[in-house]
């Protein structure tokens, strides 16, 4: 099967990650991957092609923005590639009901915005798969897409240049790194050695956050980081993801609230267990289990997070066996191998579905 | 006929005044003309339509990626209108191998992001005919359409004479020369033509230019390294010149009227590929001396060659110098220019023309 994805090109964000993994495991089953365009310098490892009536599905894959493909390269796809072999990844969950959590994060800004995106995605598309891990719309397919490199585990030689850090970009994700992460690193900060943020906006917003009405979502006080001389680092391409997390002895994962609550699952998941680090991910227990097997609670900040990064610092050898433990879950059920399985067993079930309905 | 335009619209670029001619023009034959899309009440006198069932044909007119609608609108106007029914109105050349004139380019991957091929695919994919409003199209699959189009009815003071055109236009005007245009690709013609008129520029009057970035070069000019915006600021200061904003398709001619001169500059790639403006045509409905600085073949095919008096070559300030001291002959080309673009060049021949050409 040969699968063309359509994206935007973000070497730091999105899911650019996980399309390169898709096409390492393809070769070994046969299959074509390519991401739609021109090479890029950028994406050395990625294949790319102009072709896509070579291919059999074309994936879309939106993530908050819905207008980033070119009218130019829309209408090409459009005309060339049958609406029966166009799937749509709705990365974001913008394929749901209005959720806005306490007026903070949200996937529409009403009704109206809502509607848009539906109706793109109506014409655009029969089929709208989501990453997550309790789809809401009975229409959406799930599929986790993202998944676990067992062979990209590091091991990093040199010591640790970081005890704790971050990576992620701070894109709604104020809210729990000001009133849940930064007070508990405050109480247990003199126990603490160098604590890195790893990402964009993070020392201030972007200069179009107003004009895109979204101020709130790139919302951040550096104050707060210099007065607990947290650093604050430019973000890396996703081919250094693993290897930057590598440097610290603790890194945690935040995710914005949205995503927490439509159960979405993104690359960071997976890539925090393929660096050479003591991940602690900010979940309810029960939320990390059902992605990390039952080890997954142990990795969970949710009561005494400062408590837990001690802890973490304190008795690594302990972490170490929880995330080998992880590590073996990941293989077994979240490989890039089995995802592309997965996501062939969809396409091709969707067309089956096609065909009976025909 | 039933037409349906897909394009992006704003009040001070592109095709907006051409289109809403064909609206106009369309009433009066007993076509119908709207645009693809909702309702935009910045445009009250055109109308809209999202049923795309209705139109016979959907006419593209392209000159960037954003002509083509966001979705889900492109996907609903590719589905419900066969490609058959579809025409593309190529007005900057953009089909076409990639074509450098000086620094200005029919593809500009810089900005857009977009290489040549897809300009190519998209257009090919998108409909079966293409046109380019230039007599002379380099591709064998286009053909050739002006698209723009000149409305006799819309000349300013047009019921008189030469004479008497001559007579009022002495009188004292705003200013010397306007310019409305945005400073995109036009910089070299415009600094040539500033300095050559400097030396006259107390008895001329002032001059101002309308449009986009005329003021400096913009940021994002000079991040990308794009050279088609520039501008020399302390020059135009040096010589007193005026900048101003943009303003709505609808005030040009009217503001073109407060000035003695109006140079048609166009984009040097215009010029190679023989590409028809709409300001070829809309500056001569103005009450203002056109000075024509498109190449002298390119203004001659359209305007005919009653134009040759008002095309400057190099003698700028000579030729300047002639229509002050004796406007009558310049005042005389301008009415027969008019008089020829009323006769091959009205939007009702123009879409008659169309029309024709959607039925062969």
């Amino acid at each position: 099967m040969n699968i063309l994805f359509v994206m935007e090109r973000r070497v730091n964000a999105g899911s650019i990650q996980a399309l390169a993994n898709y096409m390492r495991v393809s070769k070994e089953f046969g299959y074509a991957i390519a991401l739609y365009g021109p090479p890029d310098p950028r994406f050395r490892e990625i294949e790319c092609s102009i072709d896509a009536a070579a291919f059999d599905y074309v994936i879309f894959i939106f993530e908050s923005k819905l207008n980033w493909p070119s009218g130019l390269q829309l209408a090409h796809l459009l005309t060339t590639v049958p609406r029966s072999r166009r799937v749509i990844l709705d990365a974001d969950g913008m394929f749901n009901p209005i959720v806005s959590l306490d007026g903070y994060d949200r996937n529409h800004a009403s009704e109206g915005d809502r509607q848009h995106w539906l109706a793109a995605y109506a014409a655009l598309a029969d089929r709208v798969v989501q990453p997550s891990l309790w789809p809401c719309d009975p229409r959406v397919q799930p599929l986790l897409f993202y998944g676990y490199d067992p062979a990209a585990c590091t091991r990093q030689a040199n010591g640790k240049r970081v005890d704790i850090m971050h990576v992620a970009h701070n894109w709604w994700r104020w809210r729990d790194v000001s009133e849940r992460l930064l007070p508990a690193m405050e109480r247990v900060r003199g126990d603490l050695g160098k604590i890195s943020f790893v990402g964009l906006w993070w020392d201030r917003p972007p200069a179009w956050a107003a004009d895109i009405g979204q101020q709130e979502a790139f919302c951040v006080d550096p104050g707060r980081f210099r007065d607990l001389q947290i650093e604050v680092r430019p973000a890396v391409p996703y081919r250094e993801v693993i290897a930057t997390m590598s440097t610290a002895r603790v890194n945690i994962m935040t995710q914005r609230p949205l995503f927490r609550r439509l159960g979405l699952v993104t690359s960071k998941y997976f890539e925090l267990f393929a660096a050479d680090t003591i991940p602690l991910v900010l979940l309810e227990p029960a939320h990390a289990e059902l992605i990390y097997g039952p080890a997954g609670r142990e990795v969970a900040l949710s009561d005494d997070i400062g408590g837990k990064l001690i802890d973490a610092l304190e008795h690594p050898k302990k972490y170490r066996d929880v995330v080998h433990a992880i590590r073996q879950h990941l293989t077994a059920h979240h490989s890039y191998k089995r995802r592309l399985q997965e996501l062939i067993v969809t396409l091709d079930h969707v067309d089956g579905q096609a065909a009976s309905a025909k | 006929m039933k037409l349906l335009f897909v394009s992006k619209l704003t009040r001070s670029a592109r095709a907006i005044s051409t289109i809403a001619q064909y609206s106009r023009a369309a009433r009066e034959m007993g076509h119908e003309v709207a645009i693809f899309g909702e309702k935009q009440l910045d445009f009250p006198e055109l109308e809209f339509s999202l049923k795309v069932g209705g139109f016979d044909v959907a006419v593209f007119v392209v000159y960037m990626p954003s002509d083509f609608p966001d979705l889900p609108y492109l996907a609903r106007l590719l589905d419900g209108m066969p490609k058959g029914r579809r025409v593309i109105i190529d007005c900057t050349g953009r089909y076409n191998e990639t074509i450098r004139v000086e620094h200005d380019f029919n593809h500009l991957e810089k900005m857009d992001g977009h290489q040549g091929w897809e300009w190519i695919e998209a257009f090919q994919s998108v409909a079966d005919r293409i046109l380019q409003p230039t007599l002379a199209p380099r591709r064998d699959d286009v053909q050739s359409f002006l698209f723009h189009g000149y409305d006799p009815s819309g000349v300013a003071r047009g019921d008189v004479s030469a004479a008497q055109a001559a007579r009022r236009w002495s009188d004292t005007r705003r200013y010397g020369a306007a310019y409305v245009g945005h400073n995109w690709q036009r910089w070299t013609q415009m600094r040539r033509f500033l300095e050559a008129i400097a030396p006259m520029r107390e008895r001329l009057g002032m001059t101002t230019l309308v449009g986009w970035d005329w003021k400096r070069r913009p940021d994002w000019a000079v991040e990308l390294g794009i050279k088609g915006a520039d501008v020399d600021p302390e020059l135009l200061e040096r010589f007193g010149v005026e900048t101003r904003d943009p303003i709505p398709f609808s005030e040009v001619r009217s503001f073109l009227g407060a000035a003695r001169f109006s140079p048609i500059f166009q984009r040097p790639l215009f010029n190679e590929l023989g590409l028809a403006s709409n300001r070829i045509f809309e500056t001569f409905l103005a009450d203002t001396v056109p000075l024509v600085m498109v190449p002298d073949a390119l203004a001659t095919a359209i305007c005919g060659p009653a134009v040759r008096p008002l095309v400057c070559g190099t003698d700028i300030a000579q030729r300047l110098e002639e229509v002050l001291r004796n406007p009558e002959p310049y005042w005389d080309a301008v009415v027969r220019v008019r008089e020829h673009l009323a006769t091959h060049h009205s939007y009702r021949q123009r879409l008659t023309e169309l029309v024709a050409l959607l039925e062969r």
